[in-house]
Formats: C-alpha cells, sequence, structure tokens
C-alpha cells in the first residue's frame, strides 16, 4: 500500500493592505516563507515548487512565476548541490488542487522527498480605482511522506464541464502597453458549480470508501455567502460541518480553499482520525475535491 | 529501473503552419533594421508563421494527428497536459484561464480526460512529459497526451516594430517561430523501448536572463533576452548534468545515435556541442540534429519538430537511442535518455501514405 502524503506546514497571506508585499509575486513568497517557518524546514529540503496562481506581476508569461518563487525562497537557487525542480500549473481556482495531486504522485514514486505547492493573486494592472477583479492573497503547503501510516492526502477527484467554458475567462489584453487584465465572470457560474458540487463530492468519496457521516468537516473554496449558504444542500453534509468564512474571507481564485484551510486549523487543531474534504471550483468550468486523513 | 516503470512515446504529432517567412522578409519588415547579418549569426534561414490561426489552433491540430496514429482513441485519454507558453488565443489576447488544455481535451474529443496547464519556457513539454510520467507511474493515469502550440509570431512582430539598437534585448525574437506538437504517453510494454531517464533542474539565481511580457511602449508582447549571457551560463552547467544522466543510464556518447537539443538557433546548439567537447575532453560524433534552419525556435516544441523532420528524412529509426537536451529561461535544464521503439517506422508510413509534408 502506497504511504500517503502529509501537509507538513502551511502558510498564507490574507487579502488586505499590505503595503510590502503587493502583487502576486510578494503573496507567494510571504506564504511561502511561512510555510517553510510552519513545517520547520530548511528552504534547501524543497525538492519541487509547483506553483498555481492565475494572475502574474506585469503579465509575465516566462519564465515561470515558480522560478521567481524559488528564487525569492532561496530554494536550491544555483546549479550546485542539491537541486529543485520548479514550474507552473494552470487550472484556475482548481489548480492548487491539481499540483497537490501531482505533488503527492512524484512524492509516492520518490522522485522527490518534500514539496511545496503555492498559489497567488495579484492585481497587476489595477490602479486603486473601483473594485479590484480579485484581492490580493498568497497560500502556500508543503507536502511530504506521512511518517505515520493513514494519514495525509487519501482520493482526488477532478470535473470538468467544458459546455460552460465561457462562463469564467481572464485575459490579458496585448492592445494597450503594459497589458491589461479582463475578467469575466457570468452571473449563473455559482450556480453551475452547485450543480457540480454533488457528483465530485460523490466521486471522491467513492475513490475513498468513505460516506458522507464520515466526513467531519468541508473546507470549500470561499466563493461568495450565498454559494456557502447552498453548498450544503448540494453536497448532503449538515451546514454545521461545512466552513465558512466568507463574512470577512472573499473569495480568492486559486488560493481561497487553503487560505479556508489555513483559518479552520488556527480556529479548531487537527484531531486524529478526523476526515476532511477540500472542495475547490474554477475556470473551465472544473470543480476539484480531495479528502484529507488526520 | 524495471521495464514497469518505463514510460514511452505512443505516438507523435506534428504541425507547421503552411506559410514561410524568411530571415530576409523579416528583417526587410523590422521598422529600424538590425545591422547584423541575423542569417549567418543564428543559422536560421526561415520560420513558419501561423495566419488565421492561434495558439491553441496549432496544439489542436498537432493533437489530431498523434491521435490518428495512435492504437488510443481521444476518449481513452487519461489526461491532456498543455505546455504552450505564448497562449495567443485571439487578436491581441493572452489568455489565462481557462486553461488551454480543457480547449484543446474538448476539440480532440477527450470528454473524459482530466485537463491542465503547466508552464515552464522552453522546457514546458518536458515538464510535462515528467508530470505525466509521474502520473502513470503512481498509477492515477494510464495514458495521456502532452500537447503544446505555440504561436510566436506577435512577439516577433512587436519586436520588428520595437527594435532600436544593435544591442536591443528584443533581438532574439526575430529567431521565433510558430508550430504545434503533441506526444501520446504510456507504459512501455517492453524493456527496451521507453525513457530511461529524465532529469529536469531549475537554476533560480539566473531567472532574469529572459523573460516575456506585455510591451511598456506599445500594443503586444514582447520576449527580453540576454542572449550570450543565457548561453554563458547553460553552457557552464549543462554539460555536468548531459554526462551525469549518461552515466545513470549506462550509455556512452557514442552509444547515442541522436542528439536533440532545443532548437534556438543553429549558431547556439553549435556552441553548446563545443562547450560539452570541452567539458568531456572529447570530440562529439556527428550526432546532433538541427532543424532550427528552417523552423527556427519554436519555444516548448521544438525537439518534437526537429523529430518530426527527422524521422520523415528517414535520419531517426526505430531503436534508435536518442539524447534530449533542454536549456530555458529560469533556467531550466533538461536532460532525457530515450530508446525509440517502432514509432518512427510507424510515422514514416503514416505520413508516406498521406503524401503530406
Amino acid at each position: 500500500m502506497k504511504r500517503r502524503v502529509r501537509i507538513a506546514g502551511i502558510g498564507t497571506s490574507h487579502p488586505g493592505f499590505r503595503p510590502w508585499h503587493r502583487g502576486s509575486l510578494a503573496r507567494a513568497v510571504q506564504a511561502g516563507r511561512r510555510c517553510l517557518a510552519d513545517a520547520r524546514r530548511r528552504p534547501a529540503d524543497v525538492g519541487l515548487l509547483i506553483h498555481a496562481g492565475v494572475t502574474r506581476d506585469h503579465h509575465v508569461c516566462e519564465p515561470a512565476n515558480a522560478a521567481y518563487i524559488q528564487h525569492r525562497l532561496g530554494i536550491n537557487v544555483e546549479f550546485q548541490g542539491a537541486r529543485t525542480l520548479s514550474f507552473d500549473l494552470g487550472n484556475g481556482g482548481c489548480g492548487m488542487l491539481d499540483a497537490a495531486h501531482i505533488l503527492c504522485a512524484l512524492l509516492q514514486e520518490g522522485n522527490v522527498r518534500a514539496g511545496m505547492v503555492t498559489a497567488s493573486e495579484g492585481n497587476a494592472d489595477w490602479r486603486g480605482k473601483g473594485k479590484p477583479p480579485c484581492p490580493d492573497s498568497g497560500a502556500a503547503v508543503l507536502l511530504e511522506l506521512s511518517p505515520r501510516p493513514g494519514t495525509g492526502f487519501g482520493s482526488f477527484a477532478f470535473h470538468a464541464r467544458s459546455e460552460h467554458a465561457d462562463m469564467a475567462t481572464t485575459v490579458v489584453s496585448l492592445a494597450e502597453p503594459r497589458g491589461r487584465l479582463l475578467t469575466r465572470r457570468d452571473p449563473g457560474l455559482a450556480e453551475r458549480w452547485l450543480e457540480m458540487a454533488g457528483p465530485v463530492v460523490d466521486d471522491v468519496l467513492r475513490r475513498d470508501g468513505l460516506n458522507r457521516d464520515q466526513v467531519d468537516r468541508v473546507i470549500p473554496a470561499q466563493i461568495s455567502p450565498g454559494f456557502l449558504a447552498r453548498l450544503p444542500g448540494a453536497i448532503g453534509i449538515p451546514a454545521g460541518r461545512v466552513c465558512d468564512f466568507s463574512a470577512d474571507l472573499p473569495d480568492t481564485l486559486s488560493t481561497s480553499a487553503f487560505l479556508a484551510l489555513e483559518r479552520e486549523w488556527r480556529l479548531r487543531p487537527p484531531v486524529t482520525g478526523q476526515t476532511i474534504l477540500l472542495l475547490a471550483f474554477g475556470s473551465g468550468l472544473t470543480a476539484a475535491a480531495a479528502a484529507y486523513h488526520y | 529501473m524495471s521495464a514497469a516503470g518505463k514510460i514511452r512515446i505512443e505516438s507523435l504529432g506534428a504541425y507547421l503552419p503552411e506559410k514561410v517567412l524568411t530571415m530576409e522578409d523579416l528583417l526587410a519588415s523590422c521598422r529600424r533594421r538590425p545591422p547584423w547579418d541575423l542569417e549567418r549569426i543564428t543559422g536560421i534561414r526561415e520560420r513558419r508563421v501561423a495566419v488565421g490561426e492561434y495558439a491553441v489552433d496549432l496544439a489542436v491540430l498537432a493533437a489530431r494527428r498523434a491521435l490518428e496514429l495512435s492504437r488510443y482513441q481521444a476518449a481513452e485519454l487519461d489526461v491532456v497536459i498543455c505546455a504552450s507558453i505564448s497562449k495567443h488565443n485571439g487578436e491581441d489576447e493572452f489568455h489565462l484561464e481557462p486553461a488551454s488544455a480543457g480547449r484543446i481535451a474538448v476539440a480532440i474529443g477527450a470528454h473524459a480526460a482530466r485537463s491542465f496547464d503547466v508552464v515552464n519556457a522552453c522546457a514546458g513539454m518536458m515538464t510535462g512529459i515528467h508530470v505525466l510520467q509521474g502520473l502513470i507511474r503512481a498509477g492515477e493515469a494510464r495514458c495521456g497526451m502532452v500537447v503544446s502550440g505555440e504561436h510566436n509570431l506577435p512577439v516577433t512582430r512587436t519586436a520588428a516594430r520595437e527594435l532600436r539598437h544593435r544591442f536591443d534585448g528584443q533581438m532574439a525574437a526575430l529567431t521565433l517561430g510558430d508550430g504545434g506538437a503533441a506526444v501520446i504517453l504510456d507504459a512501455a510494454p517492453g524493456p527496451v523501448g521507453g525513457f530511461h531517464h529524465m532529469e529536469l533542474v531549475t537554476g533560480a539565481r539566473h531567472d532574469h536572463y529572459c523573460y516575456s511580457r506585455p510591451s511598456r511602449r506599445g500594443a503586444g508582447g514582447i520576449l527580453v533576452t540576454r542572449a550570450h549571457g543565457l548561453q554563458r551560463k547553460g553552457n557552464e552547467h549543462f554539460p555536468a548534468y548531459l554526462k551525469e544522466i549518461l552515466d545513470r543510464t549506462g550509455w556512452t556518447l557514442e552509444d547515442v545515435d541522436h542528439i536533440i537539443p532545443h532548437q534556438v538557433s543553429v549558431r547556439g546548439i553549435e556552441n553548446s556541442a563545443r562547450a560539452v567537447e570541452r567539458y568531456l575532453g572529447s570530440r562529439l560524433p556527428p550526432v546532433v540534429r538541427i532543424s532550427a534552419g528552417l523552423y527556427a525556435n519554436t519555444s516548448t516544441t521544438s525537439h518534437f519538430l526537429a523529430l518530426h523532420r527527422f524521422i520523415l528524412d528517414g535520419t531517426i529509426r526505430s531503436g534508435d537511442k536518442l539524447l534530449f537536451v533542454s536549456g530555458a529561461s529560469g533556467i531550466v535544464i533538461s536532460h532525457a535518455t530515450y530508446t525509440f521503439d517502432d514509432l518512427p517506422g510507424r510515422y514514416r508510413t503514416m505520413w508516406d501514405e498521406e503524401g503530406r509534408q
């Protein structure tokens, strides 16, 4: 039986005014530093870094944002000694769970001993007028093989409904100097995500051999208060077990589920034997779920 | 490594747009023509350019060709990974989400496939193969596709408009070309064929040598490269990795039938070959395959467009041993050792039957 992969540390950069941490890169680096401190690991321990954010400072598309993050975190930046591979993974709001799944596979194959998944969002060309399309934020988790059997990530499930792919898009318009971020969200988007939530939860529970009573907490992306009010009904799990921080935690796209996880762990520290479900929703349209066992 | 752990390229697809743009025509279109003889300096005579087709279209056309040759139907693919850098999927538009891989999966009918993008500069397809290898070995996927379409022409056009002087950082954008490539991967059925070893490493201290972003002076995207620094730094380090992966595979240079480098430019590849010779202290056999003269630098797709060319002309044959070498901004250095099964023969037969170029 494969050893499970556990979250050894988590770090976040919550939305809010941070004059010294403006932009996608700064948020990812802040989250990454806190994650390393939380895991009590050295930067050199990270053998793989996957960055899953959607937006980038100055809309830079090359090199991978992960390379900049690796450099700023001081993770094996030279070609001598310990080695790190870093790259970006793009899948909208589900990117961080996609990256976690890939990192789990590579850890279990013995390719690396520890890896980090980061995500961050920033508004590269927002000039402070009106509401930014997505608040600046960052999240990072450090993953490694679990020392205890049964603890860590269980199954993952990824669903897509491509017929609604145009309901959520983010494009950089190159028609003007420096580019312009154009974000489009269809008003019916939350309704489609709610339709996808039930099947993706069914799928992950079936893969993991669980029933709904065995799920102690559900940590969803904090899409909106209205969405979270309807989510328990959509997934068939009582509202008391679904984390809702949407009153003061806005939707932050790729980082949202892990910001909620960090908040949940601060309020209710993990108890051995419990099981949680992480839920994320993104463009495409995609829905992702992961079971995690404490 | 056991045979069960190896993955192989089950099918290959390539797409080159029909329109040819010569270096001379490109230089003539520059607002301020560079004083250099770029054709001599780079060895790039021409490139293919996509007109009326965007990056995702090039990827879809390559993916369909890979499926034509594959024993898998699109509906059987478990994963589709898109590795494009240049997500120019609309006029003056660079797409961040949804993932291009999702659009490609739908276009080719891979409705059951999980799809996401992997971005790692010119090492993107090699990184995608590394990721898919992990998913196949972990039992999370049986087969999957890594695909890329590169529509670099908008960046080249910006450079033609904005070049100001002979040492302008955008000069390297004049060495780019367009194209699409796709590979379908699955577990190698036998002990001989497939990827033996793959090594990718990022030396992030050198992330400043090459970057791409929107222009600050007008419309369009730009690619800024400190080409000499990038090549010098890459040549300092990659020969050691090359030697290491050959040692791990149990090969010497004499065992390698073909070295497939990232097709940055003809002269750039020749410089890198000399760096390997200096490091090893011996002459390289004439096995370095260069397609940059005809297709230019097609970013992530360049290794596989080189395979396309050298399989079709009969240079690469079934059973041949290959060494993939890649350098990318970041700086990312990647190497892979690979032995072909019967794919070159099947590929040639398909293209001969259809009479395509």
